[in-house]
């Protein structure tokens, strides 16, 4: 049995030619799937800090979460039989009138790779589905997602949105996008910003820790 | 003699010394929305964008069309509307690939937004590179009506596109994110498509080369996204061999970099591109106006006031205090031209522009000391 070092090593490589043999190799040497999934989610996490210092980008971050995806295909008859739960969930979104997402896949990507459950609404979502989304699913996170200025505002309308619908006490919202800024996020009354995907990550624990 | 606001840019970006920063301003976001909202302030109604900049005592720019016009050589090319999109089928030969998109000029943005990409698998490849290879580029009349209307009150900087040919690839034909999946899977293809796209875009830039635009749009909208070592395969080789022609010419050239740009900052020079445009600093992107000026001392800075600045939240005193700060980090103030990264927000007040001018006029005077 390994300490699956090799494995953060990979995915902060971005190596996915390699990734799927070297996740079955663990299983079959006997690692615990869990262990297995800590350490893939700890080489995602160094991405994301990796993305946020500037050091990694779009590409890099892309690599890196097609070697989570295909290690979770390997692992994926052995997870489902086991009790090894998500870090939380999240709704996440474009806002209405907005049709960039790649900033918001970006996010995603890293929430999903270090454990968080995403729910991926897509782009140019409207405050009426967001609300009906987090009903449904009852996240832990909500996230906002915006590159325009001006869609910005969206944001602030989908928050006034969940208030009036009885449910904004239910769920933290987290936004993000080029033109947002933390005073402009808190402006709008969401509980937090981040400014990338890597930061986005350590602010979704702490907002899933605070609850 | 008053310098006009063109002749203003132009000495500045040839490295020549003027009287005080011009200010090339952008509206057109503010614009379209308050038109189709019917919304203008009272002064303003039935006004151009380029008369109330000018009014604002600001230059204005338009780019936003190209000098040339795509002509489709044998295969049948069908526009259907279905709103609130527009689908725009490529019916060749060898097959039909399709685009579908979206406009939304009543929010402000003019540009389309492609919901459907032209790519979408990997069968596409022949498809596309067959209609890139079929298409013909004309001078695009428009362009002479542009530049009448603009006259002396600022500049029409167009170019062959909105985006550069490798950027085109990435961003308008694939999309980003499906553009580095082939380029981890299927690389000799992407440079297959981009070979193409680069002999499409040389005819473009012969029509440009030959008109009387003074500077030449190669590129928009970058950010770094756009992977160091793909810049420096694809985009780095083009731009060099573009600019050696439009320099040759007596032209300059531009590029629209408005996005998150520390890691392309150190590489903008290996371009030889003459002027960045739209540079947006701190507090919208991660970058400093300094970190900026490190493109190099013969690359002239346009910009340097993010939109978010000119929002109702941003009280007048923090924003003469920002543009004052801007100024002083700039000194002594050559190679550059203030402008917005990149545009008035809907939410803004149109005054705010003629701000910038009066706050030009008192701390601007070159050199700034």
């Amino acid at each position: 049995m390994s300490d699956c070092s090799i494995l953060v090593e990979k995915v902060v490589e971005g190596d996915w030619k390699e990734i799927a043999r070297l996740t079955q190799e663990e299983i079959d040497s006997g690692t615990k799937p869990e262990e297995i999934i800590l350490k893939l989610q700890a080489g995602m996490e160094l991405v994301g800090e990796k993305y946020s210092t500037g050091e990694y980008f779009l590409p890099d971050m892309m690599k890196s979460a097609r070697c989570m995806s295909l290690a979770f295909e390997v692992l994926k008859p052995v997870v489902e039989s086991s009790s090894f739960g998500s870090l939380g969930k999240i709704v996440i979104g474009t806002v209405k009138s907005d049709m960039h997402d790649i900033g918001k896949n970006i996010v995603t990507g890293f929430l999903r790779g270090v454990g968080f459950d995403v729910i991926d609404l897509g782009a140019d979502v409207s405050e009426d589905r967001f609300v009906e989304e987090v009903i449904r699913h009852q996240p832990d996170i909500l996230g906002l997602s915006s590159l325009l200025t001006t869609t910005m505002r969206q944001i602030g309308v989908v928050i006034k949105k969940l208030e009036e619908s009885g449910f904004r006490s239910s769920v933290k919202v987290i936004a993000g996008g080029a033109p947002i800024t933390e005073k402009f996020a808190m402006s709008m009354g969401a509980d937090a910003y981040a400014a990338d995907g890597g930061q986005a990550v350590k602010v979704c624990k702490q907002l899933v820790q605070r609850s | 003699m008053t310098m006009t606001q063109k002749q203003r840019i132009l000495e500045v970006i040839a490295g020549k010394e003027v009287d005080k920063l011009p200010f090339g301003a952008r509206i057109d976001v503010w614009f379209n929305y308050h038109v189709a909202h019917d919304s203008l302030p009272e002064k303003y109604r039935g006004w151009s964008q380029t008369d109330i900049i000018a009014d604002q005592g600001a230059a204005a720019q338009k780019r936003f069309f190209s000098i040339c016009k795509e002509e489709y050589h044998d295969m049948e090319v069908v526009k259907k509307q279905e709103p609130p999109y527009e689908i725009t089928e490529f019916i060749t030969p060898i097959g039909t690939c399709s685009i579908s998109l979206l406009w939304s000029v009543a929010e402000g943005p003019w540009l389309a937004y492609e919901h459907q990409k032209l790519f979408k698998t990997e069968k596409d490849y022949p498809i596309v590179k067959y209609i890139l290879d079929h298409t013909v580029p004309v001078f695009n009349e428009q362009y002479t009506q542009e530049r009448q209307d603009m006259g002396e009150r600022g500049i029409v900087m167009t170019g062959t596109g909105l985006w550069g040919p490798s950027q085109r690839v990435m961003r308008e034909i694939m999309g980003y994110e499906l553009f580095y999946n082939e380029y981890m899977d299927r690389p000799e293809k992407v440079d297959e498509l981009m070979e193409s796209m680069m002999n499409l875009e040389r005819k473009k830039l012969d029509i440009a080369i030959k008109s009387d635009l003074e500077i030449v749009n190669l590129c928009a909208n970058w950010s770094d996204d756009i992977h160091t070592p793909v810049f420096r395969q694809y985009f780095t080789p083009w731009f060099r061999e573009a600019n050696a022609k439009i320099h040759e010419a007596g032209k300059f050239s531009m590029a629209h970099t408005d996005g998150e740009m520390r890691r392309l900052i150190p590489l903008f020079s290996e371009t030889l591109i003459d002027v960045a445009e739209a540079v947006t600093p701190v507090p919208q992107t991660k970058c400093t106006m300094s970190e900026f000026r490190r493109m190099g001392d013969k690359v002239t800075l346009w910009g340097g006031i993010p939109s978010i600045l000119f929002e109702p939240y941003v009280s007048n005193k923090e924003f003469d205090n920002y543009i004052k700060d801007f100024f002083k980090e700039l000194q002594p103030g050559y190679r550059l031209i203030v402008g917005m990264g990149d545009n008035l927000t809907v939410a803004a007040d149109i005054d705010r522009i003629g701000r910038v001018v009066e706050l030009i006029d008192k701390y601007g005077k070159l050199p700034i000391d």
